[in-house]
């Protein structure tokens, strides 16, 4: 139960910046994941939350206590490390255990709650294994149970969970989510799988090249990303060049490589001037996949865009798969689009199944198309 | 067994000879590799301590060394009589230990923490830690060890700095004294205990300190629990190397003592007194000492985390 402010935090080797500018309050009781690419600061974040690294600027406090330059031994916290870190040389109970040794508590105390925690996960009756003997899954128990036995105020999470298979990964982070719940720990979980992080996080904070990009909830940052980092990051999506044609007052019209002209309805004033270059997102949840009308219709039928009244836009274009692909639950449609790429995806169960060579109309509503400046900086509409 | 009633097939070719060296079982195979180092073992060691425990059990002669063709346990009585006794033998045996004891405890503790250093240091730091510790290593033992004599002596360097700086009052006698011996001698095996160790702490993975110390344990409590017992091994490897070498000691207690060794005496019984069966006989007395001693240890280093079977 605690909560934990990074102030200005940074942190430099030599010339190379690996944290820069960090700032975040994490609240008390809350799970955040700090989600990143490697390389993206991330780790080092939670090593200086840890005290395992020393910052070069900021201030880390936790519960309103400035810990910048404690040692990790006097911290309150527990890390859970990629590689388990458990003790080679030392029992499964004896590695629970500890913690508590270093904390003097008596032996028999020390027994008692370190069965308690193998049982909390699941792994009781393998106190006296040799730890190098477990499974990847269970080594990565034993270390939590080792991390919890401590009871500390903070549980920072370090890819825990990268080192194992997909199956394993999702049960475990169900798992943790319900440790989380039932303990009411601050718990920073870093990780640089989306979908860990969509399942785990009460808030994510996303980092790039040593930055706090954005910090949200998950539904937020997934549908309103402040740049465009951050929405190829959160998941596969087509990016598709622009350049704005004209604006009014209630739409922006771009000229696209699609070959037609496509509109994005705003609420206000759009921000962007003509001729500005533009990148547009289209992910493919927001695309239906359609065969065009095989009773010759008429090119502006089948594609083009008509501006609603109620400030939507139904947009369509036509293109040819090039391949399909089978994911399981969903079928992926790679298509060309007048010599550009793009994908979309829809359920197994979908009638119509397309095969290569085959015509696609892909259709979206304008207003979920996001936009996003040459810098990366997304163009509110 | 197939295996030996198919007679071995002369290879042909050299493929067909990697063939049936890729057949052969997986200890067969070892044993063939081993066969080089065997071989000169068997020159080298073997062979020559058979004729060295022949030579103890023969009888002492007045004028021919010793009786060939002879056999008697005389030597060894009188090497046992006399250690027992405890005259000079004891004091030469006693001494012997003494030294190996001394310089073992003072070795491991020294390497443990150069090996940590090197193990903790990166990029040049790293590279000239390293290379300091072999650079002994390229002058030859005796010059090395003839060097602690102006170093050491009552009106050498140390004493001049020691003295100058007022922390001492008046000179030390550091050589010819059994703290020479200790000094030069751990001066000599410093290098291998410190590669011993280093080479098992460079396996370690670091994150398992960061755990102990993430989990409350101090700097030097984290290297007592995780370090220690991990680099069990090498430290075992060092304690081995650095107490068989100075039992047997001959440079430094010989040129920074006035202490008589075992080594030395057995020089002194060899080619000062011709009295060949009662030195060779010292000798397997030393030989056994030094096993049942080096077994012990292993035995005592196991429980703290060592991995090693009593051979």
């Amino acid at each position: 139960m605690s909560e934990i402010t990074l102030h200005e935090l940074e942190k430099q080797y030599g010339e190379t910046t690996a944290v820069e500018d960090v700032s975040v309050e994490i609240e008390d009781g809350e799970l955040l994941c700090l989600l990143g690419p490697s390389g993206s600061g991330k780790s080092t974040t939670l090593r200086m939350i840890a005290g395992l690294e020393t910052p070069t600027g900021g201030e880390i406090s936790i519960d309103g206590d400035d810990v910048t330059d404690d040692p990790a031994y006097e911290r309150t916290t527990s890390t859970v490390f990629q590689d388990w870190a458990l003790f080679p040389h030392k029992t499964v109970r004896e590695n629970v255990e500890f913690g508590l040794k270093m904390r003097g508590v008596p032996a028999d105390e020390r027994e008692q709650r370190a069965e308690s925690m193998l049982e909390r996960v699941q792994m009781t009756g393998y106190g006296e294994d040799d730890p190098t003997n477990l499974s990847g899954g269970q080594k990565q128990r034993v270390a939590l149970a080792r991390s919890l036995a401590v009871n500390p105020d903070v549980l920072l999470l370090d890819e825990p969970l990268s080192n194992l298979d997909k199956r394993l990964r999702e049960d475990m982070q169900i798992e943790l989510r319900e440790i989380h719940e039932d303990l009411d720990e601050t718990f920073v979980h870093v990780t640089h799988d989306q979908d860990e992080a969509f399942t785990l996080a009460d808030r994510i904070g996303i980092m790039d090249q040593g930055e706090l990009v954005q910090i949200g909830d998950p539904d937020e940052v997934y549908e309103n990303p402040t740049n465009q980092f951050i929405e190829s990051f959160l998941g596969d999506t087509n990016f598709v060049d622009a350049r704005v044609t004209r604006t009014t007052g209630d739409a922006v019209y771009v000229d696209t490589e699609l070959g037609t002209e496509l509109v994005l309805p705003t609420d206000a004033e759009p921000a962007v001037d003509e001729g500005t270059a533009l990148t547009l997102s289209l992910r493919p949840e927001i695309l239906s996949i359609d065969q065009p009308s095989a009773d010759g219709g008429t090119a502006a039928d089948d594609t083009g865009e008509q501006l609603a009244t109620d400030g939507s836009s139904r947009t369509a274009v036509t293109g040819t798969v090039e391949n399909v692909i089978y994911r399981g639950s969903t079928v992926r449609y790679s298509a060309d689009v007048d010599g550009t790429s793009m994908f979309a995806e829809r359920t197994d169960a979908s009638t119509g199944a397309l095969s290569a060579g085959d015509r696609i109309r892909l259709e979206w509503n304008g207003a979920d198309v996001l936009a996003f400046r040459e810098d990366g900086t997304r163009v509110s509409l | 067994m197939s295996e030996t009633t198919s007679l071995p097939q002369i290879p042909t070719s050299l493929a067909s000879l990697r063939e049936s060296f890729a057949g052969q079982s997986s200890s067969t195979r070892a044993l063939l590799l081993m066969a080089p180092l065997i071989a000169f073992e068997l020159l080298v060691f073997v062979i020559p301590f058979l004729i060295l425990l022949r030579i103890s059990f023969a009888e002492p002669s007045s004028d021919l060394i010793y009786e060939p063709g002879s056999w008697s346990v005389e030597a060894y009585a009188a090497v046992v009589d006399n250690i027992l006794a405890f005259e000079l033998l004891w004091s030469v045996v006693s001494y012997s230990f003494l030294l190996g004891v001394a310089v073992t405890a003072v070795t491991v503790v020294l390497a443990l923490f150069y090996a940590y250093a090197i193990w903790r240091a990166t990029g040049l730091v790293k590279t000239l830690l390293l290379f300091s510790v072999v650079l002994p290593l390229l002058t030859t033992l005796v010059i090395r060890t003839y060097a602690f004599t102006p170093l050491l002596s009552p009106s050498g360097t140390v004493n001049d700095i020691l003295l100058s700086t007022g922390l001492l009052s008046e000179s030390v006698q550091f050589v010819p004294s059994m703290a020479g011996a200790v000094i030069g001698q751990v001066y000599i095996v410093l290098p291998y205990a410190v590669l011993a160790i280093y080479s098992v702490l460079a396996t370690m993975d670091w994150h398992v300190v960061e755990a102990a110390r993430d989990l409350g344990a101090s700097r030097p409590r984290s290297v007592a629990e995780v370090v220690v017992p991990q680099a069990m091994p090498g430290i075992i490897v060092a304690a081995v190397i650095s107490f068989a070498w100075s039992v047997g000691a001959y440079a430094a207690p010989g040129l920074l003592s006035e202490n008589i060794t075992f080594a030395l005496h057995v020089e002194e019984l060899l080619l000062g007194d011709l009295r060949y069966p009662t030195a060779a006989a010292l000798s397997v007395i030393m030989l056994l000492l030094m096993l049942v001693s080096v077994s012990i240890m292993f035995a005592v280093l196991n429980r703290f985390g060592g991995d090693f079977d009593l051979a």
